[in-house]
Order: C-alpha cells, then structure tokens, then sequence
C-alpha cells in the first residue's frame, strides 16, 4: 500500500463538519464580490471622493472589495480561517474539497484536485479566447476600410487595448493551466500538486480578475494599448484603474501556480524519474512557470507605482513631478519579453512532447532540447530593452541588447531542430496533434525569422510601432502559441475527457484557422512594411487592400475557432469514448484509466526508462515489482546508467 | 456521431457565434461616442483657376472646453478638454471650391513650428480673419490650426493648413455665452478627386498632458478628425 493510501486509512473518523464550506461555489463567489464591491463603492465614495483623485481611489477599492468578496464567496479563506479557530479541516472535508463524488458541481467550487483545476483552467481560457476573439472580430471590422467609423475613436483604442490584455492572459495560461495542472501531475507519476489548496486559490484568483479586466470597458477603456505605457496611462480614464488591479491579481495568481508547479515537478516525480527520464514537457511547464515567478512581480510592481500615481498623486511615472515614464518602461519589459517565452515555451514543448509519439522514435536531442530551453530562459531574462531601442533609454545599451536578442535565436533554432531531427525519418503518423505541429514550425519560422529584424537597431527603427509588429508577435504568440495549445488539446483530450474529438470538424477547424491565419498577418506585414502604424482608428488609402484581406483572413479564424469550439463541447458530451491510450503513447499519464480516479495512480509508478523508448520495453516497472521498492529509497531505484536513456 | 448531425451542429455553432460576435459589435458601434458627419452645402458654383466649380460651405467652431463640441451637454468624459465642433468627421464634395469659416472661441499661445502661421492650400494662399484678409498671423498668438495633411498617397494631394489667431486671454464672455466672441476665420481651398485623409491641429493645446501634445491633442475626435473628400 502506497504512503498516501496508508495515510488515507489512517485517518480519523468525520464529525460531520464544514457545512458553510460545502454551501460556497460559484453563485456565492459572485455574490460575495458584489456584495463587498458596493460596500467598499459606498465607504470610499462618502470618504474619499473628495479631491483630485476620488475616483481613481473609489473605483480601484471598489475592485480591491470585489476580488476580496470574491475569494471570500468561494472559500479560498475556509480552511485558514478554520485553522486559526482551532478547527483544522478533517479528512471528510480534505475529499469535499478535493471534489470526490461530487458529479459537475466541482468544477464550480473551490476544488483542490487538479485534474478539476486542470480541467477549470480550460474552461476559463477557452471564455478568455471567445471575449478575445470577439474583440479582434469588432477591430478588423472597423479596419476593412480607411475609414468605416465602426467603432469611434476612443471606443476603438478601448476594444484594442482589453483584446490585448485579455488575449496577453489567455495565452499565459493556456498551456500551464490546463496542461500543467491536469496532465503533469499524472506525467510524473503524482497523485496531486504538491500545494492541492494553492492550486484552486491560483484559479479563482484568475477567475476573480477577468471582471475585473472586463470593467474597463464601462470605465472609459483602457486607451493605452494592453502595455498600459506611462504617462499615458497616469492620464487615462478610471479604466486603467482596472487594467492595475487585473495585473495585480493576475501576477498574485500566477506567483502562486508557478510556486506550486515547480515544486511540484522538483519534490513529487516518480520513484526512478530521473531527469534524463523525466519527459520534456515537464522542463516546458518549469521553464515557464519558472520564467514568470520573477518575471510578474515587475509588472505588478509597475502597477502598483501606477496606482499610487494615480489615486495619491505620486507622480512615478511625471517627468515633470520628478518621476520617469522609463520606470515603467523598464519595469513592464522586464516582464514582457520574458513573458513571450513564458506563452510559447510550454507550448512549443508540448508540441515536441507531442512528437516522438506519432513518429514512433525518440526526442531527437533531448539533451540540447534540455540545454536550449535552459539557455532561452537564461537569455529571455536579458532583451527587455530591445523593445525601447527609439524610447532614448540608454541607447548606448542598444547594440548589448541586439546581441543578446540575436543570441537568443540560437536555443531557439535549436528547439526547432530537435523537432525536425525527431520527425526525419520517423513514420508519421499525420494526426490533428502532428499537424499542429507542422502548422507550428512553419508560423514559428516566419515569427522567429521577423523577430531577428526587429531585433536589429537599425530596421527597428523603422518598423518600430507598426502594423509589422503586430503581425510578428502574433506569428509567436498565436501563431506558435495557440497552435501549440491546441495542438496539445488534441492530443491529451481523450484523457482530459475521456472521449476522442471530432476529427473531422478538428481538421476544418484546423484549416481554416491555419490558412485564415497567414492571410490574415501576411496582409498585416505588408501594410506595416509600407508604413501602416499599430493603434490606429483611421488609415490612409494606401493600405487599403492590405487591411481588407487582412479582414477577410480574421473572418476566416473566427469561422475556424467556432468549429473547433463546436468540436470540443460536441466531442466532450458525444463524442466515441477514448481507450486509456489511443495513441500509444509512453507517458505516465496514459497509463492511467479513463476516467481518471481520484488519486491517480493506485499504486505509485517505478520509473526504469525515459518515456520515449518506442520499440522498447515498458518504462514503468509492473505493479508486482514496484512494492519490492522500499519507502524512502533513492531516485533512481535502478541500477542503470543514464547514458543509456540520453537520446542524443 | 453521424456526418449530418456534425454539419448542423457547426452550422449552428457558427450562426450562433456570429450572432454573438455581431451583436458585440454592433452594441459597440452604437454607444462608441464617435460624431456625427458634417457634410458640406453646395450652394450654385464659382468661378476658379481651374474652372467653374460647385461652391460648397462648412461651418466649424474650436471651444476651450468639450462642453460646445461633439461630447454631449455635459461634455462628455473629459468636460475640460478643448475640442473642434459640432463634429470632426467632415465630409466635402469632390472637384468643388469649398470655403470653410471656424469660429475660434479659444486662447492660445506660441506654436512649437511657426511655419503653421502661415496658410498653406488656400486660395490665394490667404485667410480671412474677422473681414480682414491676411497671408500670415503672429507665430505668438495662435490659438489652433486648422491642418489637412497631404500625406503622399495614391489619393489625390490635398494639404490645407489655416493659423486659428488666439483670443485674448483677458476677453470678457459674450452677451448670453460662456465664451468671448470668437475670432471669425474664412478661407477657401480646391478639392481634388475622392479620397480620405486626415486632419489635426498643430498648436499643442493639450494643456495639463505632457508637451502639451497629450490628452485632447492624442484623441481623435477632439483636436483631430477626418476629411472625407466624396
């Protein structure tokens, strides 16, 4: 019997507690934010709407008491609470909490397993991507000629800046939320995160802020763009108070599933998962979550000068009250370039997780992929400033920062190599998952390859703030990104759900989208190399065409992205019931049952392999075996050189 | 699954995105605050150098505040911000004379460029101001600047610019007005073929923003609007 399974056994009998915790879900969350949001409305408007300042300083309490109310309404706070009066939560409440025979109701409480986290994660990324969406759908509207007046002026620069913003979050966490919480755990052989409590607070944290986010829209917008530039933003209208508290609570949010992720991955493999064994799309979820935990606390601190900007009048970010708009400039790319690597690593990751299996052979170089990712991470800590080569910070620094983003290049293309190297002479088996990855290479080519031109000093200034910017980091982020996240969703959605997907609506989807997509920023470039700005309401005749294939291209998307939505929730309620593993895959995660049970593993794994040993023997020890194993032994309970499982 | 039952289901699916999508945008669409279009009166022709063209006419105004602008009687978001009106979408005919008189209700300053003192497009290269006809204004005294840029384009070029003089900053507010009386400019210029462009002021009156050049001077639909040659 496992160790969790004695401690399960152990414990003491239920006294029948935690009625208000099991009567908290959803509804409540909600109620408990509008209900602490009007009081916290009602005390600062009669206290502190007086002065310069008032409603900046009521709207940004009155958001502080929403995400308080909220998280109060959900339970986040029931078992501190409950700690501090002396009544710790007891074994019965542990599984409530953890979601056991509860049915749908879970994924609408504060639920501790992370396969329901996992599962909320993908819900509440696939909502951030619709309202997106939506948003890109009113702009490339408003673009299909020079002057459409659409949307007005300030409406426009509002719509651009919440798309940005929101689709910046949901990019964030579409591949480390659902993925990293619901398939990692199992992928390393763990019955739950190493933090289950932290887990669930990280989501609804999230979930906490996308009201708030989605605010700024009645505030009067966020007309910064989604980098929320200062002075700009100490001038902006109470809507750039939301954009403060979104990012404060997100870099809350995202702090703590890095914490509990890495630790995770670091303490809780399996017995014999070394880290030559350990499967790559574990170094991706590391990697990223790793990136953030220093990369967001620069981004809530920019916020929080921000604030105090605004609602005291602190001048941070006024030159003229002896403050310095590059503060923030600084502060917020400090975040921003290594966030990029944060979005596309692990999603680019779980595409080369993705691989080895349709090719039937090994990840080609797993060592350099192992180096590369730790050389991307190390690098991406050190371009910031590449995106304020013509601000006037520091152009002494210009040509470093060059080379240093040039540098980067170098891991990157490895990255792609160890794809290609796995693919060469493989028998591919061409799935919706391998085409994701086709589609990947072939977009993350053209955004990489762009990226190198504007890392150059010279062509940055003359690209810089245009629409070929806007298309290059959509070929990463989307491009690479969201292709790589949907890329793993086919491939884990028999797991995650039990069903398989759709493949044909996947494969319309898919095409649409991919060829939707380079029409869509191809147009983008070409208008940007002509001179097009980004951020702009109005343009001029000449890139007229430019902007309507442009159009046509996002329709395109959009139609695709509702046949894809259509094929997962079709797929999810009807679609044929998954085998344990369709795909013949060597990872822990299918050597689970569908559906999944509570704790994963009845018995816990004994690695003796790296997973990717197609025509190999089993990489797990059979269960008979594995009780042989003594609690407490090393790793590596198998005498076995490491070079053997090195790929490379 | 059967293959007629998937080719609903993503109709639907769709249909019912688009609806969402469109319904967005178009509650987006009408509550933007964006002006109406002003467009010009055509009243008989006149004579030019380039012939006998149709004569139209547009009336503007510049307001030390949004509250005479497009913004709303409560002037809108930022109430304090100086503005153009009625609107800043402004709408002429083609291959016509068009001869715009602005209002300017505003003070004003020393402009960054002096070269904006000086009308540029206009026939004869004058303006009126008040009944007087001028070929330039004092660089120190501007109060806005009327600008459409003539960015080069396959449009045909149109660059107009016209110096706004400043009132006083002493003058009392007229009988039954918030404002002093206005300085009355009149100028005329030739519209080419259809084409859309852009206008702006030049003299930073984004007072309180950083250089002068923020707030109204950055949103469109203040200081700044569009021209729609038609």
């Amino acid at each position: 019997m496992s160790e969790a399974m004695v401690e399960f056994a152990a414990a003491p009998p239920s006294t029948g507690g935690g009625g208000l915790l099991r009567r908290l879900n959803l509804l409540t969350a909600v109620a408990g934010g509008v209900l602490f949001a009007a009081i916290g409305w009602y005390i600062s408007h009669r206290i502190m709407q007086l002065g310069d300042f008032g409603s900046d300083r009521v709207v940004t309490i009155t958001l502080i008491c929403w995400a308080l109310g909220f998280m109060v309404g959900i339970g986040a706070f029931a078992g501190p609470l409950r700690w501090l009066l002396g009544r710790d939560q007891e074994h019965e409440d542990e599984m409530f909490l953890a979601g056991k025979d509860q049915g749908i109701g879970r994924y609408f409480r504060f639920t501790t397993d992370h396969k329901v986290v996992g599962i909320q994660y993908l819900v509440v990324t696939m909502v951030l991507f619709a309202v997106g969406g939506t948003l890109a759908m009113t702009i490339r509207t408003n673009l299909i000629t020079p002057n459409s007046g659409f949307l007005g002026p300030q409406t426009y620069n509002a719509v651009v800046g919440i798309h940005g913003l929101v689709m910046i979050i949901a990019t964030i966490v579409m591949v480390t939320g659902p993925f990293g919480n619901f398939i990692m755990p199992i992928m390393i052989g763990a019955r739950d995160m190493a933090f289950p409590r932290l887990n669930a607070l990280s989501l609804w944290l999230l979930v906490a802020a996308v009201p708030i986010l989605l605010s700024a829209a009645f505030l009067g917008g966020i007309p910064t763009g989604w980098t929320g530039y200062a002075p700009l933003a100490d001038q902006a209208p109470p809507g750039m108070d939301a954009y403060t508290m979104t990012i404060i609570v997100f870099a809350m949010s995202s702090a703590i599933a890095g914490v509990n992720i890495t630790t995770t991955a670091l303490t809780m493999r399996a017995r014999g998962m070394t880290w030559s064994r350990t499967p790559i799309f574990v170094y991706g979820v590391v990697a990223s979550v790793g990136l953030a935990i220093p990369a967001f606390p620069m981004f809530m601190s920019a916020e929080v000068l921000l604030g105090m900007d605004r609602s005291f009048g602190a001048q941070f970010y006024v030159a003229a009250g002896g403050g310095s708009p590059w503060l923030y400039t600084n502060l917020f790319w400090l975040m921003g370039h290594p966030e990029v690597y944060v979005i596309v690593l692990p999603a680019v990751i779980a595409l080369m997780e993705i691989t080895p299996v349709f090719t039937r052979k090994p990840l080609f170089g797993f060592n350099v992929a192992v180096l590369s990712i730790v050389g991307i991470v190390g690098l991406s800590v050190m371009v910031w400033a590449h995106h304020m080569f013509t601000t006037g910070w520091a152009p002494d620094l210009n040509g470093s920062f060059m080379l240093t983003t040039e540098l980067i290049s170098i891991p990157t293309g490895l990255l792609f190599l160890v794809i290609i190297g796995t693919i060469w002479r493989g028998r591919v088996w061409t799935t919706l998952p391998m085409m994701a990855v086709y589609a990947m290479l072939w977009n993350f080519i053209i955004g990489g390859v762009t990226g190198i031109y504007l890392s150059d000093v010279p062509a940055d200034y003359a690209l810089h703030g245009s629409m070929f910017v806007t298309a290059h980091f959509h070929y990463t982020l989307m491009g690479a990104g969201l292709t790589g996240a949907i890329g793993a969703l086919f491939y884990w959605f028999p797991k995650m759900t039990g069903r398989m997907i759709n493949k044909r609506a996947g494969l319309v989807s898919f095409w649409l989208v991919q060829i939707g997509f380079n029409v869509t920023f191809m147009g983008m470039f070409a208008v940007g190399l002509a001179g097009q700005p980004r951020r702009v309401v109005h343009y001029d005749h000449l890139f007229a065409v430019g902007n309507f294939v442009s159009t046509m291209g996002a329709y395109c998307i959009g139609v695709g992205m509702l046949i894809l939505l259509y094929a997962v929730v079709s797929s999810w309620r009807h679609g044929a019931v998954a085998p344990a593993n369709p795909w013949g895959a060597k990872t822990l995660e299918w050597a689970v049952p569908n559906p999944i049970p509570l704790e994963n593993f009845e018995v816990l794994p004994v690695v003796i392999s790296d997973p990717y040993g197609y025509g190999e023997g089993d990489p797990v020890l059979p269960p008979t075996q594995r009780e042989l194993v003594p609690v407490g032994a090393p790793r590596d309970p198998v005498a076995e050189d490491d070079t053997e499982t090195s790929q490379s | 699954m059967s293959v007629r039952q998937v080719v609903m289901g993503v109709a639907a699916t769709v249909i019912g995105g688009g609806l969402v999508v469109s319904l967005t945008g178009a509650i987006l669409s009408r509550t933007s605050a964006q002006s109406k279009p002003l467009h010009a009166t055509v009243k008989g022709t006149a004579p030019t150098a380039e012939g006998t063209l149709p004569h139209a006419f547009l009336d503007l105004s510049t307001y030390p505040d949004s509250m005479g602008g497009p913004h709303g009687g409560d002037g809108g978001t930022h109430p304090d911000w100086v503005t153009y009106g009625p609107t800043t979408d402004l709408r002429v005919p083609a291959h016509s004379l068009v001869t715009m008189t602005i209002k300017q209700y505003d003070t004003g300053g020393s402009l960054n460029n002096p070269y904006f003192a000086v009308p540029y497009g206009t026939v004869g290269g004058t303006v009126t101001v008040d009944g007087k006809t001028v070929s330039t204004v004092d660089p120190d005294g501007v109060g806005h600047t009327f600008t459409i840029h003539g960015a080069p384009t396959n449009q045909d070029p149109l660059f107009v610019s016209v110096p706004l003089p400043a009132v006083s900053d002493d003058a009392e507010p007229a009988p039954n007005s918030d404002y002093p009386p206005p300085h009355v400019v009149t100028f005329s210029f030739i519209t080419g073929g259809k084409g859309e462009y852009v206008w702006n002021c030049e003299y930073p009156c984004g007072d309180g923003y950083y250089a002068r050049f923020g707030g109204p001077m950055a949103t469109r639909g203040y200081m700044s609007g569009t021209f729609t040659v038609e």
